[in-house]
């Protein structure tokens, strides 16, 4: 007898977000990125269409990220006093297709960069790559408010994805993201309620919600990755049943929670048994990633090129149907 | 140690206080209350007081504002008395007891709640008149055997019975009047008590006392147990607020030294004061009161009979006793009849009280087909669904936001308190109305509603409650705790300009959120959509005041057709009036307080969840309030 798959039919699909603006959408850019659109939960091709792969984006920094363990430097010490080195060193030799600048010096305890000198990065980031850009800020409300507005004046027609807006501070960035016409990550923490009070927020800012991305906030394999995959689930369910305010594609900072996690990073000789400290730490992230993807998240952002390629291969896998789906 | 004495201005009155005593405390001792939200912490800034001569031991500032500083204001609880004192106590200071909102336009219904219920006059407690066959050689039974037998004729009941002092005089009472006596009986719980013997026949009925003990306000009933008519009515304040303004900061004071018995000795001393109003309005004497029956939430009922509330407070939450003994009025202190016998209704759980059950009692959902939903709004929202065949209670801790506790420009309904506020979305200014048309001096709980219903629709606030700090008025301005909105300057109100901040605004969110996942968190226990809730029953003192319209548009009530609601008022005190005047509905509470299931909300995650999505304006599941939507468009 003929196996029939148990179809679950859903009422709705998952927003589109487009990323990038080409020459002849008012940007710089030579391609645009499509995330979201999904009609079914992860990967069941066969319950329902996945238009568009998840996206690997690779993290870049305005500083040197002097914290970040050892076994980056030989990929990355040769460029990251450079943010247009780095990131061009991450498409060309590691085949990112999405960036995400994260503007750490304008924390005023780092490098208290001023509003002009991030915007100028930016845009020299911008002149440099082709691919789509995420720009985040350094984190800290009163500095970004600053910062993120000039950012996204600099770069009006790129489409930006900017972040973060919080629920306690999304009215400048939304506001900034209206006006010079990019998109907006909107951060909750592991809450799907705030997830939801915050979209409602920006979008009766008349901020479309296909401009919007979710960042649902994540952690690490081991640290709580489960609550984060919990979240997602139900934003996802929410999505494919109606609730628009919940139906955004979904983005993850899986390389900043899995780095600084005590077994990506521990030594060897500390901890002989957890085996290679560098290979031990690529498999948490791409673990962490994985996960991550299976509870429908549309980017991963990683930092160490051998976890990305780990995570590039496993997309592609997954995107292929098998005779199951026809 | 000598005592010292404390002259309180203007009133002269004069407190003779241990050594080391508080202002606050020795003002009470002399029966002037001051205005305590945080029961002697020194936190909340309201019982500023001047010492006009002598020097106080002043503790620490505690939070008092520069202005009142300046001008040589202390805090009272702060002050201890050290040496004699000359206090004056200012007018804004004072809880003014003249102000007490009571319902009293609400009396001339009760006899349609008596029928509504479905009961039938039938007393707890009445007069029976008796002639005795005198006693001879060869009838030899003794004087008490001879009345129990003439009373078990007259009454259904057995066990009849008779405290001491009352047997003591017996012998003498039967002979005065020549065999014809009067018996006063209270009949509970399957026994008949003789509360009063008198001889001869008398017309005068039994009286009884049906009392609300809330948390914040007291309410008590005179009624005729013979012909249930209510002679009057009085209400005040729970003179345990000097010791705090909520039932935690109670029961934190019932386990220090001595705290216990002073929070009994106030809330007795508060429905003395109470009986000694009621009487002068009446021909009766005290000793003419007979039964009272007392409702109030579970801790009110362990303080009123100085049971220790301690374990209610901690988990598991267990209170002492749920169902509470009959006490005699003379051990209590009560000052009706001595021999008086005093019922409590019957608590559910710690957080779900006796009142909760007089509400459901006089309402007679458990008698009814439909499915009701009572929300009784107080310190504490606790709330009943329901019908004949199940009943659930939740409690929710909405915390006094809405009774004005932790809200800077909060207070209670009186006389003062803005009830209504009407805001212009183009230029921000603001009309209020003020209970009694006076110069405002804070806002009520209606008055917070409409502040958050308007707000949000003038864009003062966004859906998270947040404060636009970017709008064009200069009535946002930044204050000591960021930003706040002046809803009423200074030369229009009876105070310093009157404020709301974002704290506050977040206060009232969590209030509102609360009950609102209260519901909704019975709602799922038992499976039920909101729509199949046919009535909603809104009680408590506050509840005379709320706009359902914008009580629904904050979120805080179920987005329901207005028809579907009810405003109840004190339902507790109804209820308590109810039982006092038929068995049927004193055994029936008795029931209800067996039959009525508790859901414990701090267990699990349901209600967390609930609660976050409901701090949201009107909630973040906007398809559950379709007519708000509607209106949107």
């Amino acid at each position: 007898m003929a196996f029939n798959a148990v179809k679950d039919k859903y009422r709705s699909k998952v927003g589109e977000v487009v990323l990038g603006a080409t020459k002849e959408q008012g940007g710089t850019r030579d391609y645009t990125i499509t995330i979201g659109g999904e009609a079914a939960l992860p990967f069941l091709h066969f319950e329902g269409e996945i238009p568009n792969r998840p996206v690997v984006a690779m993290e870049i920094w305005d500083v040197a990220p002097t914290d970040w363990n050892d076994c980056f430097k030989p990929f990355y010490a040769d460029v990251w006093n450079d943010p247009v080195a780095w990131a061009k060193k991450c498409v060309d030799e590691y085949g990112a297709e999405l960036i995400v600048l994260h503007l750490k010096g304008a924390d005023p305890d780092v490098k208290d960069a001023t509003p002009e000198e991030c915007a100028k990065v930016v845009k020299d980031v911008l002149a440099a790559v082709g691919c789509p850009l995420v720009v985040t800020g350094c984190g800290k409300p009163e500095k970004d408010n600053l910062v993120l507005p000039l950012v996204a004046e600099a770069a009006a027609g790129e489409n930006l994805l900017l972040g973060v807006a919080e629920q306690e501070n999304y009215k400048s960035l939304t506001a900034a993201c209206m006006v010079h016409k990019h998109n907006i990550i909107a951060q909750s923490p592991i809450d799907i309620n705030i997830c939801k009070q915050l979209n409602i927020l920006i979008t009766e800012m008349n901020l479309p919600a296909n401009r919007i991305v979710i960042d649902p906030t994540i952690a690490a394999l081991g640290y709580g990755v489960e609550y984060g995959y919990s979240i997602m689930e139900r934003a996802r369910n929410g999505a494919l049943q109606g609730d628009t305010m919940l139906g955004m594609p979904m983005i993850g900072n899986v390389g900043y929670e899995v780095w600084r996690t005590k077994e990506a990073n521990a030594s060897s000789d500390d901890f002989p048994g957890w085996g290679e400290q560098e290979n031990r730490g690529i498999l948490w992230e791409a673990t962490t990633a994985m996960a991550l993807l299976q509870a429908g998240m549309n980017v991963v952002v990683m930092r160490h090129p051998k976890a990305s390629n780990l995570i590039k291969q496993n997309i592609e896998e997954l995107m292929v149907k098998t005779s199951f789906d026809e | 140690m000598d005592k010292i004495s404390v002259r309180f201005l203007p009133d002269n009155l004069i407190a003779n206080v241990e050594h080391g005593t508080s202002l606050l405390l020795a003002a009470a001792s002399v029966g002037l209350e001051l205005k305590s939200n945080c029961g002697g912490d020194g936190t909340c800034g309201r019982c500023l007081v001047k010492v006009q001569e002598g020097r106080p031991n002043v503790k620490s500032e505690g939070s008092i504002s520069l202005k009142a500083k300046q001008s040589g204001l202390v805090l009272a609880c702060q002050a201890a008395a050290v040496e004699n004192l000359v206090v004056d106590i200012p007018q804004e200071s004072r809880l003014d007891e003249h102000q007490v909102l009571l319902e009293e336009k609400d009396i001339l219904v009760e006899k349609d709640d008596f029928l509504a219920a479905g009961y039938s006059l039938n007393p707890l407690c009445r007069k029976i008149k008796l002639t005795l066959s005198e006693p001879s050689l060869t009838e030899n039974i003794s004087d008490f055997s001879r009345l129990q037998s003439a009373i078990r004729n007259e009454i259904d009941c057995h066990d009849v019975r008779i405290g001491l002092s009352m047997l003591k005089g017996l012998a003498e009472v039967l002979r005065t009047g020549d065999w014809r006596v009067t018996v006063t009986v209270a009949q509970l719980n399957g026994c008949a008590e003789i509360i009063n013997v008198e001889s001869g026949h008398t017309d005068k009925p039994a009286y009884g006392l049906a009392v609300d003990i809330g948390t914040t306000t007291v309410a008590a009933y005179l009624l005729d147990l013979e012909s249930g008519v209510t002679l009057c009515q009085k209400g005040t304040y729970n003179k345990q607020s000097t010791y705090g303004d909520d039932v935690i900061t109670r029961m934190i004071h019932a386990s220090v030294p001595k705290g216990l018995r002073e929070l009994h000795t106030a809330i007795i001393l508060t429905i003395n004061q109470l009986i000694v109003e009621l009487l002068s309005q009446s021909d009766i004497s005290s000793d003419d009161i007979h039964l009272a029956m007392v409702a109030g939430n579970t801790t009110m009922t362990h303080l009123f009979l100085e049971l220790t509330p301690r374990y209610i407070r901690l988990e598991p939450y267990i209170p002492l006793a749920s169902f509470v003994p009959l006490v005699k009025a003379e051990e209590l202190g009560l000052k009706i009849n001595p021999a008086a016998q005093v019922a409590c209704f019957p608590s559910v759980a710690s957080y779900v009280g006796g009142d909760i059950v007089s509400g459901a009692l006089i309402t007679n959902m458990a008698k009814r087909e439909e499915i009701t939903l009572l929300i009784d709004i107080g310190t504490n929202g606790e709330m009943v669904l329901g019908n004949e065949d199940w009943l659930i209670s939740v409690s929710c801790s909405a915390g006094p936001a809405f009774e004005g506790g932790g809200i800077t420009f909060g207070m209670r309904a009186m006389k003062g308190a803005i009830e209504h506020v009407s805001i212009d979305p183009e230029t921000f200014e603001v009309e209020v109305t003020t209970i009694g048309n006076v110069k405002a001096t804070g806002i009520c709980g209606s008055g917070l509603i409409d502040c958050l219903a308007k707000f949000h629709r003038a864009g003062i606030i966004d859906r998270a409650g947040k404060l636009q700090a970017d709008i064009n008025t200069s009535r946002m301005r930044q204050g000591d705790d960021g930003w706040e909105f002046v809803l009423v300057w200074s030369d229009e109100a009876d105070s310093a300009d009157i404020v709301v901040t974002e704290n506050d605004i977040k206060n009232l969110m969590r209030a509102k959120g609360a009950v609102y996942a209260g519901i909704r968190s019975m709602l799922k226990a038992v499976q039920l959509e909101e729509e199949m809730i046919d009535k909603v029953l809104i009680a408590g003192g506050f509840g005379n005041y709320i706009n359902i319209r914008d009580a629904v548009a904050i979120g805080l009530f179920p987005d329901l057709p207005p028809e579907k609601y009810t405003f109840i008022g004190n339902s507790s005190v109804k209820g308590a009036r109810l039982a006092l005047l038929s068995q049927e509905a004193y055994s029936e509470a008795q029931e209800l307080g067996k039959k009525i299931t508790y859901l414990e909300l701090s267990n699990g995650n349901d209600f967390m969840d609930e609660f976050v999505s409901a701090l949201f304006l009107p909630h973040t599941d906007m398809s559950l309030f379709p007519s708000l939507a509607a209106n949107n468009d």
